[in-house]
């Protein structure tokens, strides 16, 4: 008989996910599904409140990205007052910016996906864990935590607030930075640029010993979106959209950010709460693409930084179109973003600028519509603000990244399904796969939902008739 | 004795932020210089950094339970949770109990030597609003004489 299988929500993830794997009669899979299934209507509750509000309201969507949303939804107050920034309140704004990206990417690296790499998909669930990590290699879990504490240290003091950021407002910044703090940063950075490194290293040794996994393991064709500055290279905090198709070729350059919606449309469908976006001209689904530190690479002609720049090319060199689609090449990705925001940050507070009060303009301006746009460690995140005369919001979009790789994280499901789910045999080892498939993209489902008590994995076995045979909870 | 007092939640999904709800009226009431009051939204391993160096930590959350009357609020110690998420889960997600044995393993001697945790409980978290539910509402002075007790028995 056939069966489904679903595994709900997925570990090891901000926010609820499920994933359903339908088998046929012979046991083999016929569909496979990524859901998202937690609250919703954010842009709805939005509605009414003034713009000046948005920077501290949205950071409370999620969790584990507020200075993401925090500063896109700066940016978008920015234009809607029409203003420049100062040259302090920029290079402020992106420092808060790295410090997020370095501490992000690396408890994505150190605390999640360590564990599957480090002690193998197939290890005891019981051991595959960080508490496994720290047992096989405390000096690893030890420099996780220093480097998320690091970052998280400069959001604290730049950001205002210890978890929620209030610094960054429409028009500039609120805080000035302390010197002390300018000169703790430039103390501790080269220690953290050569943890990152070591990070580096064991990911592209886990390569070379894992070659044809890397290189097949939930790998499969897709566009890439993200920002590049103007000259191409590598863009986080400001730049213009580049769009690639699966085999590398230019399809949008040096976009401008605003007009997204010319090149972007979004398909709802009724098993998800999440949007499927695409890119317009080539409808839904062929227009799937991925944003996300592999789309950013993908990309980019180079980094600005020279040892993040260095990993650069090693990955360019591991193509022959200078694009990896293999989905666990995030990792390889992720780390050498969390070494070029480490470099970014030793750049900015080597600047004497960054100490300087001038760090805000007002404007008499008011836009009705504005777009602000950064790429967050998930991705490129838009926030697009409606406003009336009073500056209340009539109506706002919002697009993140775990939006934008919907529908490649659920080709991602199907590929991993597909390939190891055969006859209807179903093990611990192969449902983690299909976790490992989905933690590639460090999905956050846009939710900070958190109750104690919550069970976060459940993966249902049904049959074709849509009853549940088996349920496995982790 | 250092104490941080821990509001766990999102106040804008309705009975979820019931936590900093409880640590905003907390704050009115408090004025002790050992006593640090912090609205933190997540939990998991986001908070490590965030206790560390306490010698005592009082957290305050919501919680979900199979019969639990909406609005009940509970005296809880770490072990109560074992059996919630387990420590291969999450690290966004991971349990308190999970999270401070974690901690004392990446952290030596800088976790609180106690943990208490007050919980109240809810029914669902069906989407955003500022509103709670009333018997969630209702809630809020009862958690905050408990742990104002809770402080000045210590």
């Amino acid at each position: 008989m056939s069966r489904k299988i679903i595994i709900e929500p997925v570990t090891r993830l901000e926010g609820h996910g499920k994933v359903t794997i339908h088998l046929d009669d012979s046991g083999n899979v016929s569909q496979a599904r990524f859901h998202v299934t937690q609250v919703r209507g954010f842009e709805k509750f939005c509605e009414g409140r003034l713009f000046w509000e948005m920077p501290v309201i949205t950071p409370r969507i999620c969790g584990i990205c507020p200075v993401s949303h925090h500063l896109a939804s700066a940016k978008a107050g920015d234009a809607l007052l029409g203003v420049e920034l100062t040259p302090t309140a920029k290079l402020l704004r992106e420092l808060l910016h790295m410090a997020q990206f370095l501490q992000s990417h690396s408890l994505h690296f150190f605390h999640l996906a360590s564990p599957d790499l480090l002690l193998g998909m197939d290890a005891d669930p019981a051991i595959r864990n960080i508490v496994g990590v720290i047992a096989e290699k405390p000096e690893l879990a030890v420099k996780g935590v220093g480097l998320r504490a690091f970052g998280q240290k400069i959001i604290e003091t730049l950001g205002g607030k210890k978890v929620h950021p209030n610094a960054a407002i429409p028009g500039g910044m609120n805080k000035a930075l302390p010197p002390e703090t300018r000169e703790e940063i430039l103390q501790k950075i080269d220690g953290m640029i050569a943890d990152v490194q070591i990070a580096i290293d064991l990911i592209k040794g886990y390569y070379d010993r894992n070659a044809e996994v890397a290189a097949s393991f939930a790998s499969f064709p897709s566009g890439y979106l993200g920002l590049v500055d103007n000259n191409g290279n590598l863009e986080l905090y400001d730049g213009k959209l580049r769009l690639k198709d699966d085999k590398g070729a230019v399809l949008e350059d040096m976009f401008p950010p605003g007009d997204y919606l010319s090149i972007i449309a979004e398909k709802v469908e009724d098993w998800s709460y999440l949007k499927f976006p695409y890119y317009k001209k080539a409808g839904c689904p062929d227009g799937m693409y991925r944003v996300g530190p592999l789309a950013r690479l993908n990309i980019a002609d180079g980094i600005t930084t020279p040892l993040a720049n260095e990993e650069f090319n090693s990955f360019k060199k591991m193509s022959d179109n200078g694009l990896l689609q293999g989905s666990l090449y995030f990792h390889y990705t992720r780390l050498i973003e969390a070494l070029y925001s480490a470099e970014r940050i030793k750049a900015l507070a080597q600047d004497d600028r960054i100490c300087g009060k001038d760090i805000w303009v007002d404007s008499a301006r008011l836009n009705e519509e504005a777009v602000g746009v950064v790429e967050a460690p998930r991705g490129t995140l838009f926030h697009h603000y409606w406003i009336d005369s009073s500056g209340a919001i009539r109506k706002a979009n919002l697009i993140v990244a775990t939006g934008h790789n919907n529908l490649a994280m659920n080709r991602s499901v199907c590929e991993v399904a597909k390939e190891f789910i055969k006859n209807g045999k179903v093990t611990e080892g192969i449902l983690n796969r299909v976790e490992v498939a989905i933690r590639c993209y460090d999905p956050c489902l846009s939710c900070s939902t958190h109750a104690l008590g919550h069970m976060p994995l459940e993966i249902d076995i049904c049959g074709s008739d849509g009853n549940i045979h088996q349920i496995v909870r982790g | 004795m250092k104490t941080l007092i821990l509001g766990i939640g999102n106040p804008f999904l309705g009975d979820d932020g019931i936590g900093v709800h409880i640590t905003k009226e907390l704050a009115r009431e408090i004025g002790d210089e050992n006593i640090d009051i912090e609205d933190a939204g997540t939990d998991g391993l986001n908070l490590l950094e965030l206790v560390a160096g306490y010698d005592r930590l009082i957290v305050i959350d919501a919680i979900m339970t199979e019969d639990g009357e909406a609005g009940e609020v509970y005296r809880l110690k770490p072990e109560d949770l074992a059996g919630t998420v387990q420590p291969t889960s999450s690290p966004h997600h991971a349990n308190l109990a999970s999270t401070v044995e974690l901690g004392k393993k990446l952290l030596p001697g800088r976790m609180p030597g106690e943990v208490i945790i007050f919980a109240v409980s809810i029914q669902e978290v069906a989407g955003f609003t500022e509103e709670m539910t009333p018997k969630v509402k209702e809630a809020v002075p009862v958690a905050v004489n408990l742990i104002l007790e809770e402080i000045k028995a210590a």
